[in-house]
């Protein structure tokens, strides 16, 4: 403990650092309705990350949550409105009969909200994203521009995630990978044909995966300090009339041949003055599902085939635990916790990797007695119940058969 | 929530933690208090838990506003002892700026310097600003970040998401008073029920 006399002083001395006081600068006269119509055009963009090794991670720290339950880490903007794509689902396509006035930050502006946000700990970082205005090479110089003023002039060592415009140029891509802790291009259809009918003035082969190959081949060739988050993707789910098996078949192609960290889904929702504006939305269950279904591959590394056993005819998920689903396929017999793999428990409903880490930790020092002894490990009962055999005792409960 | 090797540290900052459960946990390793049925441990998980869960909490909800350009500051009133570690965490965050943290009746104040933490616990925060003031000679910042913050926060609700359940969970009042938050959501779209209290509405204090 020092005195709070000496503490000032110390802050003082700190003008003479070669660093001196980050302080927030400024941000005077920013114009309300620009803040709050750029940031709109970011709600649906989702970024769950705020991974950056620049200074000790904050794992999943979320600095407020909106009334959707979504939470709100980062300082998600459009950098302009302007774009001149036909998105049939978007609101700042050319196409929409129902704009917002037209806005743009500058990079200086923009750098400066960040900082004061991140300073007054609202954030974690920016997400940036934009529309392509008449030239998508113009804009993605200013989104690098702006994340290299943050990392240069104001020494910001919070995460930037920058989104890469379709058709961007190579170099720029380049540029963006050096500077941000994550990149993304949306996706946002499942194929070319896809595409094609949610808008016809981005070429999904060369505007969309060609970009993403470029993140891909500049990740591998440089050094891995490089993109900690790594490179992500979005899909907008229900829009085109894709099945849920379409949107996985394309997933697992993002896994496997782009290297994506990860994959996002957005329920379709439509949009007032859009051409899709009459289209059905979407439930938010599928998208819960989906993610569950992502979750299986991903972290619970279930094969492919396993999983496509949760599809039905239709190549749709039920409104059901895809888990749920697929265990009624595989697990003909219970499963006993104090023998079962690690993979294998992974396999039971209601056992998660946290639970079924206890589970084998536990088991090293006595055995699994009683259903209160998974219970108290985190593992759901109720569903697992039904898939395990407890000293050679099993449930037998019509839970196993149901939806 | 995974049991920290460093578990006797959050445990320590409980605030019904006392010198027998110490001793208790002494002879205990992460994962015995991570897999263990015994009920003293069972305690001992959850009031660890209950620290780390405020910690984050209070990393994520506190907010801060400048004193001139060397000062940094917030409401906070934790439950648990966690104060001095809240500090230093905005300390480190903020090298160079001196952070104050606290509420009517204490305050934590840190600055991180050449790799180093320099720390007091004070009286009040009024009190602490107003010492700061004068020896610093400065004056509260005038930009209006929170005004910044509101705009942007009310511009990402999506309506057709509105989940009140899944906000309260993840942003407990207690929390949000805990770190003096006032969040006034959605004002320019609620209605005259909501403000009435008739439906789930606005949720602020």
């Amino acid at each position: 403990m020092v005195t709070l006399e000496k503490i000032a002083h110390l802050a003082e001395e700190c003008r003479f650092d070669s660093m001196g006081p980050a302080a927030s600068p400024a941000v005077l006269g920013v114009d309300a309705e620009k803040l709050s119509t750029l940031g709109e055009g970011t709600r649906h963009d989702v970024c769950a990350s705020t991974f950056s090794p620049r200074e000790t991670p904050l794992p999943g720290i979320c600095h407020a949550f909106t009334q959707d339950g979504r939470c709100v880490t980062l300082f998600k903007t459009l950098y302009t409105n302007h774009c001149t794509h036909q998105c049939s689902y978007c609101t700042n396509s050319v196409n929409c009969s129902s704009k917002a006035r037209a806005f743009s930050y500058t990079p200086e502006e923009l750098a400066k909200i960040t900082l004061s946000l991140y300073r007054s700990n609202y954030i974690e970082g920016l997400f940036l994203s934009s529309g392509a205005g008449r030239d998508e090479d113009r804009i993605m110089d200013k989104i690098v521009e702006t994340a290299r003023l943050l990392r240069q002039k104001f020494a910001f060592s919070g995460y930037i995630h920058l989104k890469i415009l379709p058709g961007s140029a190579r170099a720029h891509i380049q540029e963006a990978v050096e500077l941000a802790d994550r990149v993304s291009i949306n996706l946002e259809a499942v194929s070319a044909s896809h595409m094609n009918e949610m808008c016809a003035t981005k070429n999904y082969e060369s505007d969309i995966l060609q970009r993403q190959r470029y993140i891909r081949d500049i990740l591998s060739e440089a050094s891995s300090a490089n993109l900690p988050a790594g490179q992500t993707t979005q899909l907008v789910v229900g829009a085109a009339g894709e099945s849920d098996e379409d949107i996985f078949e394309r997933v697992l192609y993002e896994y496997k041949e782009i290297g994506v960290r990860r994959a996002y889904y957005s329920a379709f929702s439509p949009q007032r003055g859009t051409p899709f504006e009459n289209r059905k939305s979407q439930p938010l269950w599928r998208e819960h599902r989906l993610y569950q279904m992502d979750w299986l591959f991903r972290v619970y590394h279930f094969q492919p085939g396993e999983i496509r056993h949760a599809f039905n005819e239709n190549g749709y998920l039920c409104n059901a635990d895809p888990k749920m689903a697929i265990a009624r396929v595989f697990m003909d017999l219970p499963l006993d916790p104090n023998t079962a793999e690690f993979r294998e428990l992974l396999r039971v409903p209601g056992i998660g990797p946290r639970s079924a880490q206890r589970i084998v930790a536990f088991r090293k020092r006595q055995p699994i007695a009683v259903k209160a002894e998974l219970a108290a490990m985190g593992v759901r009962i109720k569903r697992a119940a039904p898939f395990l055999k407890i000293n050679g005792w099993r449930d037998t409960t019509l839970e196993m058969w149901q939806a | 929530m995974k049991i920290p090797e460093d578990f006797i540290y959050y445990l320590s900052l409980h605030e019904d933690c006392n010198e027998r459960l110490l001793a208790r946990a002494e002879g205990l390793t992460a994962g015995d208090v991570e897999v263990s049925q015994h009920l003293e441990v069972a305690r001992i998980k959850k009031m660890v838990y209950a620290v780390m869960g405020e910690v984050h909490r209070m990393k994520a909800f506190v907010r801060l506003s400048f004193l001139g350009t060397s000062v940094l500051y917030g409401f906070f009133k934790p439950r648990h002892k966690i104060g001095e570690h809240i500090c230093d965490h905005f300390a480190r965050r903020n090298a160079g700026i001196i952070v104050v943290l606290g509420n009517g009746r204490e305050s934590w104040i840190s600055i991180f310097r050449e790799d180093r933490i320099w720390q007091d616990h004070c009286q009040g925060l009024s009190e602490t600003l107003e010492r700061l003031k004068s020896a610093l000679h400065c004056s509260e910042d005038g930009s209006n970040v929170e005004g910044l913050w509101q705009v942007y926060y009310d511009s990402q609700y999506c309506p057709e998401r509105k989940n009140l359940v899944a906000f309260r969970r993840y942003m407990p009042r207690r929390d949000q008073e805990a770190a003096g938050i006032r969040l006034v959501q959605n004002k320019k779209n609620a209605t005259l029920g909501e403000f009435l209290g008739e439906s789930e509405g606005c949720t602020e204090k």
